[in-house]
């Protein structure tokens, strides 16, 4: 079934906000997290296929409710807990 | 999006996950530091700005720039290994060509530098190929009717920008003042210049 | 290995709806469209997707559809790389429906 992610041709997402906004990270943890992702993916622990995967299938309302790094650092954790490098719940409070 | 309270949370995670690396050794201190830093050293609209100015100015670039973007872009140098395969687009006077990734966010980032927030919205990646015209309008580009618009998916290895047509006056001027009429926006195929 | 398809060559993305990651968005499956040019060969995103090292490795084509076989109107017209296995021929005069 169609995921998430594809949304070409999607009516309801209203009109393009065209600010003209190019700082890369708002946060400096989403700097680290696009590091993270650079480097696990250097390292063979993913690949940046399996990476999409992982963001594609979020729960569409996690999906839509996240911002651009939430989504990568939901991908990175599922990525991580699947192949067993971390616990699940390993990074919750 | 986040307010300042999942904010936090994330970021405490992020560096929870950062230690759990290094002590699993998969991770060590600098390599995220150099990571960010060369991809924000690396990639700016200003390349991108270069490769246009020099193909409006050398009309056998432009020629093996159409034809093979990848090696064009190799030749000005400080570009090598950034993507599978480039392929750049030229606008005309009746043909229009604009960037987009509806699958996720593919982009040519070394050439346009970090992609806007537009370009990753669902907003613009769902209409985009639905009804260019009316997404366009939104960056206020009006164009005329008879303008082929053609919209490129970049849904495989191939990055693509758009090489805009030169500006009506410019025929003095030299190619570094070329670059600098160059927007970012020109690149992916919101605006013209 | 030759290609399957040559520039000009008229396709058919196919209709399937997999149950995996795919890079054929929804609104271009089971769509006609025209081979603009091979792009090189890559491995398959399908199954390097699920983590396996064993992807086939495929040409990828820029593929040209118009608007209105993709929407029903339109005057413009959107490209899509897509992986060989995505293509079949189109022949003149074959069902629509595949």
């Amino acid at each position: 079934m169609a995921r998430i992610n594809d949304v070409g041709g999607v009516e309801g997402f209203g009109p393009v906000d065209t600010a003209d906004d190019s700082e890369p990270f708002h946060a400096d943890w989403e700097a680290r997290v696009f590091g993270l992702m650079n480097a696990l993916r250097a390292q063979g622990i993913f690949n940046l296929n399996e990476f999409r995967d992982a963001i594609e299938s979020m729960p569409p309302g996690e999906y839509l409710a996240a911002s651009y790094y939430e989504r990568w650092f939901a991908a990175i954790r599922t990525l991580l807990e699947r192949k067993g490098v971390i616990e699940p719940g390993e990074l919750d409070d | 999006m986040s307010g300042d309270h999942s904010d936090a949370t994330i970021a405490r995670r992020v560096r929870r996950l950062e230690t759990l690396l290094e002590e699993k050794g998969l991770l060590t201190g600098g390599e995220l530091d150099e990571a960010i830093d060369s991809f924000l050293a690396g990639a700016s609209p200003a390349n991108g700005a270069r490769v246009v100015a020099r193909a409006w100015t050398d009309a056998a670039f432009r020629s093996r720039l159409l034809a093979d973007g990848t090696a064009a872009v190799r030749e000005l140098g400080s570009m090598e290994g950034s993507y599978q395969r480039l392929r750049v687009v030229e606008n005309t006077a009746t043909t229009h060509n604009v960037i987009v990734c509806t699958l996720c966010s593919c982009y040519p980032l070394r050439l346009l530098g970090p992609s806007p927030s537009w370009y990753k919205s669902e907003a613009y990646r769902s209409r985009v190929v639905r009804e260019p015209r009316a997404v366009l309008a939104e960056f206020g580009l009006e164009l005329p009717p008879g303008t082929r618009i053609t919209v490129w998916d970049s849904s495989a290895e191939t990055r693509y920008m758009v090489l805009p047509r030169r500006p009506d006056g410019t025929e003095g001027m030299s190619e570094e003042e070329l670059a600098g009429l160059v927007t970012r926006n020109a690149l992916i195929g919101t605006a013209v210049l | 290995m030759t290609d399957r398809f040559a520039p000009g060559s008229r396709v058919v993305t196919y209709l399937h709806d997999p149950p995996h990651h795919t890079r054929l968005p929804r609104y271009a499956r089971g769509k006609r469209g025209v081979v603009v040019e091979p792009e090189g060969r890559a491995e398959l995103a399908d199954v390097s997707a699920r983590g396996r090292a064993d992807a086939p490795v495929e040409q990828v084509y820029a593929v040209r559809f118009e608007a209105r076989d993709l929407w029903g109107e339109g005057d413009h017209q959107v490209v899509l790389d897509l992986w060989e296995s995505y293509l079949e021929e189109y022949e003149e005069g074959a069902a629509d429906e595949r």
